[in-house]
């Protein structure tokens, strides 16, 4: 006789139904600190914290103060919602978030998205470090993100739907608006930044592509690799925000002249880009006010 | 919560004890309408007719015009099973739960699987309305699909045939039935994914790069779960729209719903001619 084996399945999230109740308990923590109705939530990848500096701030709230928040546990990301003025428009921060690979399940990580929306924001800003695998890119570069592809293997969205959230079926047609993308190369181009436009994977991580890997997602139309964002965009898209995003390419990934990558160096070009995303971010802020 | 073999057993076997008193017929055929789709059930005639919450163990559906409910009657004289609504992985079942119903309907009797659904085209040559017929997948889903087969639930006979999944017979009958009729019938690559949101320009351009002809949300888990089971699978795309990444237009899920209705007809004749030839 054949020995049962256990199926190893792991129970899901059934529903997304039990969100709007911990939206509700997080803005009002929120709002406890800071009662402004924010224009855009900007998230700070790894590396792009330095940012938070150019926000003229009226409240820092850690996550772990906030209901239903996740505490972040990745390098270089502090873990603190900042409410506050940039270019002139109020804006609440995320410096530090949350990824897959720290087991996180996604419904938690883009909580704070919702969150953001529920507070009045229209706009979501999205940066990450990345990995940068269109030859053309060098390291330090930018990219403004112009579409992307999700192979993380999973979806914030999955369970029944709620609809006072967003739609079951969102489109994703233009997840990142192409006039905001447009805005951005413009003020880079101005400001003398190098700007590309180009697509985003997401994977899961946490181990860095192999050789082979890095062929595949460039074969399959992708120009950068992160480990972050897709989720928090799929659910921008999904209640509603508008989105624009920006990668930092932190080390170049070119399968035929590999190098092994080094989490410091890495941190120290995101560090070394930061003012250039700065100077984009607050352009792109800038504009919203006119 | 984990869940043996044998508890799960259990289950398959009180859902199929359940519709036994229903219904002593024994289906020969299993047939999943998918999106837009479900019409064809109007066609059966039915014996009875069951709503999947009554049904021991069945998810409930919570899609858009699924109706969510199991008919056994007879199409063609053939006693068959039809799921009006199916369990997509979007909507957070297990990949277990969703596909326990092809298993109670395996157990009910049926030895072939007919599954529909409604898909996005990638490929330029094809049409919203047009007919794809499987005869390959890529699984995208990354839902642990695998593990539950490798189990004692399945013996699996040494007697068993190659791997196709798709049967070769019944997709020469589905083209054959195309020509009979006089409208075109596409054969290709399903790239499943879990969705729920739409794919982005980048994704569809990914499934067309990668072999995909059309891109959906449902069907392998079912056809994985039939297979497993040793049944001949025949698996029926409506292409609701075709994606041009380079051009795309905004999906919404009306839409796709209208545009499935297109293909009902051509679909209908589809599984009735393979009912006749049996």
């Amino acid at each position: 006789m054949r020995k049962l084996l256990p199926l190893p399945f792991q129970p899901e999230s059934p529903s997304m139904l039990d969100l709007h109740d911990k939206i509700e308990d997080a803005i009002a923590e929120i709002k406890k600190h800071w009662d402004k109705t924010p224009h855009a939530g900007v998230i700070l990848g790894t590396g792009l914290g330095s940012l938070v500096k150019e926000i003229d701030v009226e409240a820092t709230i850690d996550y772990s103060d906030i209901p239903h928040f996740p505490t972040s546990t990745a390098v270089s990301h502090a873990g603190r919602l900042v409410c506050g003025t940039l270019s002139g428009l109020p804006i609440v921060a995320m410096e530090g978030r949350m990824h897959m690979y720290e087991g996180y399940p996604l419904k938690m990580i883009t909580l704070p998205v919702r969150v953001m929306k529920a507070l009045g924001a229209e706009l979501l800003v999205v940066s990450n470090a990345c990995g940068g695998m269109n030859p053309n890119y060098r390291c330090g570069d930018i990219m403004v993100i112009e579409d992307h592809i999700n192979l993380m293997g999973d979806n914030p969205l999955i369970g029944i739907n709620d609809d006072r959230l967003g739609p079951r079926f969102p489109d994703m047609c233009e997840p990142y608006q192409q006039t905001l993308v447009d805005r951005a190369l413009s003020i880079a181009r101005k400001e003398d930044i190098v700007a590309h436009k180009g697509v985003f994977v997401a994977v899961a991580g946490p181990n860095l592509e192999t050789r082979a890997e890095y062929r595949f997602l460039r074969t399959i139309g992708a120009d950068v690799v992160g480990m972050s964002t897709v989720p928090e965009v799929v659910v921008a898209v999904h209640c509603g925000l508008r989105v624009v995003g920006f990668s930092i390419i932190t080390d170049m990934c070119l399968p035929d002249a590999l190098k092994p990558a080094n989490v410091e160096e890495i941190i120290a070009v995101a560090n070394s880009a930061e003012p250039h995303l700065t100077t984009l971010v607050k352009g792109v802020l800038a504009a919203e006010k006119s | 919560m984990q869940l043996t073999p044998l508890q799960y057993s259990e289950k398959i076997d009180e859902a199929t004890k359940y519709v036994r008193q229903y219904s002593a017929n024994e289906p020969r055929v299993a047939i999943i309408l998918g999106t837009g789709l479900g019409n064809l059930a109007t066609h059966i005639k039915p014996e009875a007719t069951l709503p999947y919450q009554e049904i021991p163990h069945f998810p409930q559906s919570t899609a858009l015009s699924h109706q969510g409910q199991l008919v056994l009657g007879t199409l063609e004289n053939v006693p068959v099973v039809a799921m009006q609504g199916r369990f997509h992985l979007y909507e957070g079942y297990p990949v277990t739960d969703a596909v326990l119903p092809v298993y109670a309907m395996q157990r009910l009797g049926a030895e072939i699987l007919v599954v529909s659904n409604a898909s996005g085209g990638v490929n330029p040559k094809f049409t919203g309305g047009d007919i794809m017929v499987m005869n390959s997948h890529i699984n995208l889903m990354f839902r642990k699909n695998s593990e539950l087969f490798n189990n004692s639930l399945v013996p699996m006979s040494s007697e068993q045939t190659g791997t196709l999944l798709y049967d070769r017979e019944l997709i020469d009958q589905a083209l054959q039935t195309g020509r009979e009729h006089d409208f075109y019938i596409h054969e290709g690559c399903y790239v499943g994914l879990t969705g729920p949101n739409y794919e982005t320009r980048s994704e569809y351009r990914m499934v067309r790069k990668i072999g995909g002809d059309v891109v959906g949300m449902s069907t392998i888990p079912e056809v994985l779960a039939a297979h497993s089971l040793q049944m001949k699978v025949l698996a029926l795309s409506a292409v609701t729209n075709v994606a041009k990444p380079d051009a795309l237009s905004e999906t919404t899920a009306e839409e796709v719903v209208d545009i499935a209705r297109l293909a009902e007809p051509k679909l209908t004749a589809i599984v009735i001619d393979l009912l006749r030839n049996l």
